[in-house]
């Protein structure tokens, strides 16, 4: 089934054409990668999926991304909804400046979702979906500042799952962690896709081929290669693609 | 002690690469030095009024030179009455008008709004003082039917007048250090710009609105010509004492206009530079408070840059 | 619905907005009632003689003489901070004064003057006391305006030059200095702005009502807009034509210094790529 597709995107940045034509279909309860070096689009791919390229001075896109065959660029689309539906993890860990609890509950309190006892039930089971639980089960009103870099990041995607997200957008989420952190959160995201959409970006050849079944590389704004990881890996069909997962562009 | 050794062997062994070091390390020292004089000078001046009258210079209730009497109560609440009814207006006016131009206002607009503003806080203090004197103060006594418009309300609304530029700029400096990443935290989980605002943008840069409002505060106080020109300049307590229609006598009025005419060394004198002393510690107090509030903040946020 | 709610809460906050501008727009509207009664002469023309001609230069004068005084001080201390002392308690102690510095009302800093340069330095009712009262003002400014501009100058000039092997006193005056100028520059201006409408700070240090001519040295009294205007409406009442031709061309020369200095600051932050 497809859960998002991408048709005929394009988008600037004032004169900058950052996307170039993005035709895209991505899978529901897969993993998709994207690729490419710095500054070719990657995060604004992915930020065009649950419209926060609109909050950026000088931003126009233009094309269709559907979710679930509905264009969410669509006049009457409720934006907030979507970006309650289309959950998304930053490349550097960003926990407001409020409690652990807080930070999981506060999507939960924005649209209301449910009040008193049960948003500590919603807490706990992100915190547990998101696998911090054991952590910070004793210091749930602690600062979620206190936390350390992958205990924040994970405290993040917990964040983003209390909304009951149906795809989840992450944006080199272990760019800011160690190796161990890192292996922490690429268990989760193998884990996340049994029951989400999971789009990922990453700098990281080997983390793409290690979590994803479907990857995508960009070039220059323009998607060069998309299929299978196992495909794209072993038999790419386009050079620039090969050099790349090589290593070839240093 | 071993600090300080190698400090000071440090310090010689830099002097002597760049003799320069020791200029630039006196310049520094400078407001160390004045701010110190300053309050060395006031104290000095303003000690015999302070002997003489006692506790009584600060709660007695009569300032008159004629009968060489002064208490600076009447002046002291006159100044804080003028600067709360101020700040009660300019407070909430120009916080809401610092989010609107942060959060709201398209950004090809903002760089110009904002230059506007700053122009407007740029005004002399005198200038506000000829309008309102001229053109504020006989609209304040037709509106409330009273014979001379140069009152405390006239004072206030002209101070707020004045603030208002201030505050806007200070606090729509704090707004927009708010980092970044927290903004859209929020808004990525559906968020609405309003919900951002309220659940992030002012919790965080709250203690920095306060302690410019503190700031504002300071620099309402020690305004002096614009303040003096409307305020009716009588020492009393109004009656009752919310009374904003009744003229009063801020204490840098009082020191303005009395200063011309005392005899240096004489009791008067004495007491103006005592007034002085209250308004320095005053602004110092406020000053000092808010430099703690936002070095307290940070040190809580910790990765919160400033 | 929420997006109604939204749009009018926002239209609301945008109200105090509109009431600055109109503020501005009131403000000019009032003093260009006045505009017919400047002409060319007023500003040329003595005192003496009907005119503002002294008032204008001498408030020239004590701006001048008050940022040439404040500058290198500032300028200086700054280089210090930012480039020299390490973040101690020493730094924090400087921070606070500076603070409190620009805190102390302009009033209280005339008091200081008098006493001190007036009387203590025995520099009398002059255009000196003036310089070095108001030069307290516009101190903390500069010191911090310079700060916020050298801090903003990439390391890797400064670096660069010392790579080269030049002293670090070398490195700051030959590269970070010229870099930073445009913001420093700035930031005397805006010191400027702030002084030049000063009435409180220089009632008792440097001003008379009329003067014979322009002063000859430092150690004469100066007549200035401010203080012209201020006596003239406080103490002797007078509501003339003369008193609002002074109120506009104060009024002219701060706004275009403060608007001078914001638009070379709009200017260099988008010719300079590092200021963001
Ligand atoms: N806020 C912005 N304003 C203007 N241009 C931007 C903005 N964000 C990104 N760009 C431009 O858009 C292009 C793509 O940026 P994007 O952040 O999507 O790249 P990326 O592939 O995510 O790079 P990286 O791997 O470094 O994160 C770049 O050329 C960048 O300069
Ligand atoms: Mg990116």
């Amino acid at each position: 089934m497809v859960k998002v597709e991408i048709r005929n995107l394009n988008v600037w940045f004032k004169t900058n054409h950052v996307l170039r034509n993005i035709n895209l279909k991505v899978k529901e309860n897969s993993v998709t990668a994207i690729m490419g070096p710095s500054g070719c689009g990657k995060s604004t791919l992915l930020r065009a999926i649950n419209r926060m390229n609109e909050i950026i001075e000088g931003c126009r896109t233009e094309g269709e991304v559907l979710i679930d065959n509905q264009n969410i660029y669509d006049k009457n689309t409720n934006v907030y909804e979507l970006r309650r539906r289309v959950g998304m993890v930053f490349q550097k860990p960003n926990p407001l400046p409020k409690s652990i609890f807080e930070n999981v509950a506060y999507g939960v309190k924005i649209h209301r979702m449910t009040s008193g006892s049960k948003i500590a039930d919603i807490v706990k089971r992100s915190l547990e979906e998101a696998a911090l639980w054991d952590e910070v089960k004793d210091r749930l009103n602690d600062s979620a500042l206190t936390l350390s870099g992958g205990q924040q990041q994970r405290l993040c995607i917990a964040r983003a799952l209390a909304v009951n997200p149906e795809i989840i957008l992450l944006d080199e989420p272990c760019s800011a962690l160690d190796p161990i952190a890192t292996a922490k959160i690429e268990m989760l995201i193998r884990k996340l896709s049994e029951k989400y959409t999971v789009i990922i970006v990453t700098h990281n050849v080997q983390q793409a081929a290690r979590v994803s079944d479907y990857a995508a590389f960009l070039y220059l704004g323009e998607l060069i290669e998309y299929g299978p990881t196992r495909q794209i890996f072993e038999n790419p069909r386009n050079e620039l693609t090969e050099k790349y997962i090589t290593g070839g562009f240093g | 002690m071993k600090p300080i050794m190698r400090k000071l062997i440090f310090i010689h062994k830099s002097l002597r690469e760049e003799p320069i070091i020791l200029i630039l390390f006196l310049c520094a020292s400078s407001s160390i030095i004045f701010i110190s004089l300053m309050f060395g000078f006031l104290t000095m001046e303003g000690a015999q009024a302070f002997f003489t009258f006692g506790i009584n210079f600060l709660i007695g209730r009569t300032w008159e030179t004629n009968a060489n009497l002064y208490g600076a109560l009447p002046l002291i609440y006159g100044s804080l009455m003028v600067v709360s009814g101020a700040l009660v207006i300019a407070v909430p006016l120009g916080v809401a008008a610092a989010i609107f131009i942060v959060e709201v206002l398209p950004f090809t607009f903002r760089d110009l709004v904002k230059s506007l503003i700053e122009l407007l806080a740029s005004i002399p203090s005198i200038i506000y003082g000829f309008i309102g004197l001229v053109f504020l103060a006989p609209q304040i006594a037709s509106f409330f039917r009273i014979p001379s418009g140069t009152v405390a309300l006239t004072a206030s609304i002209l101070l707020a007048m004045m603030s208002i530029p201030t505050i806007i700029g200070v606090s729509g400096e704090i707004i927009s250090s708010v980092p970044k990443e927290y903004r859209e935290a929020a808004l990525a989980l559906g968020a609405t710009k309003l919900q951002t605002i309220k659940t992030v943008v002012i919790p965080v840069s709250k203690s920095g609105i306060l302690a410019s409002i503190m700031l504002g505060f300071g620099r309402a106080i020690g305004e002096t010509v614009a303040v003096l020109m409307v305020a009716g300049n009588i020492a009393i307590i109004p009656e009752p004492p919310w009374n904003f229609l009744s003229p009063v006598y801020p204490i840098t009025a009082v020191i303005a206009m009395q200063m011309g005419e005392a005899a240096v060394g004489s009791l008067e004198y004495s007491a103006l530079f005592g007034l002085g002393l209250i308004l320095f510690t005053i602004t110092f107090i406020v000053n000092t408070l808010a430099d703690v509030i936002v070095r307290r903040e940070s040190k809580f946020k910790g990765g919160v840059k400033r | 619905m929420n997006h109604l709610k939204e749009k009018i809460f926002f239209a609301i906050l945008g109200i105090p907005v509109l009431i600055c501008l109109a503020a501005i727009l009131w403000i000019i509207l009032i003093l260009s009632t006045g505009i017919s009664t400047l002409r060319w002469e007023l500003l040329t023309t003595s005192v003496l003689q009907g005119g503002i001609f002294e008032m204008v230069i001498g408030t020239l004068y004590l701006l001048i003489g008050a940022v040439g005084v404040a500058t290198p001080i500032g300028v200086l201390a700054a280089i210090y901070l930012v480039e020299y002392s390490s973040k101690g308690r020493f730094a924090r102690i400087i921070d606070q004064a500076l603070n409190n510095m620009a805190g102390v009302p302009s009033i209280v800093v005339g008091l200081f003057g008098y006493t001190f340069f007036s009387r203590l330095l025995g520099l009398g009712i002059s255009m000196a006391a003036g310089w070095l009262t108001l030069m307290l003002m516009i101190l903390p400014i500069i010191v911090r305006g310079t700060e916020e501009a050298l801090k903003m100058i990439p390391s890797s000039f400064k670096e660069a030059a010392l790579a080269l092997g030049a002293s670090r006193w070398r490195a700051i005056h030959s590269v970070v200095l010229p870099a930073a100028a445009p913001g420093i520059i700035t930031n005397i201006l805006l010191g400027m702005a702030r002084v030049a409408g000063e009435t409180a700070a220089i009632l008792f240090t440097s001003c008379v009502l009329v003067t014979r001519g322009l002063p000859k040295s430092p150690l004469e009294p100066v007549m200035a807009l401010a203080f012209n205007l201020f006596v003239k409406i406080t103490v002797l009442g007078e509501s003339s034509e003369r008193v609002f031709g002074i109120a506009i061309v104060l009024f002219l020369i701060v706004v275009s210094i403060a608007a001078a200095a914001i638009v070379l600051r709009i200017y260099y932050r988008r010719k300079q790529p590092w200021l963001r």
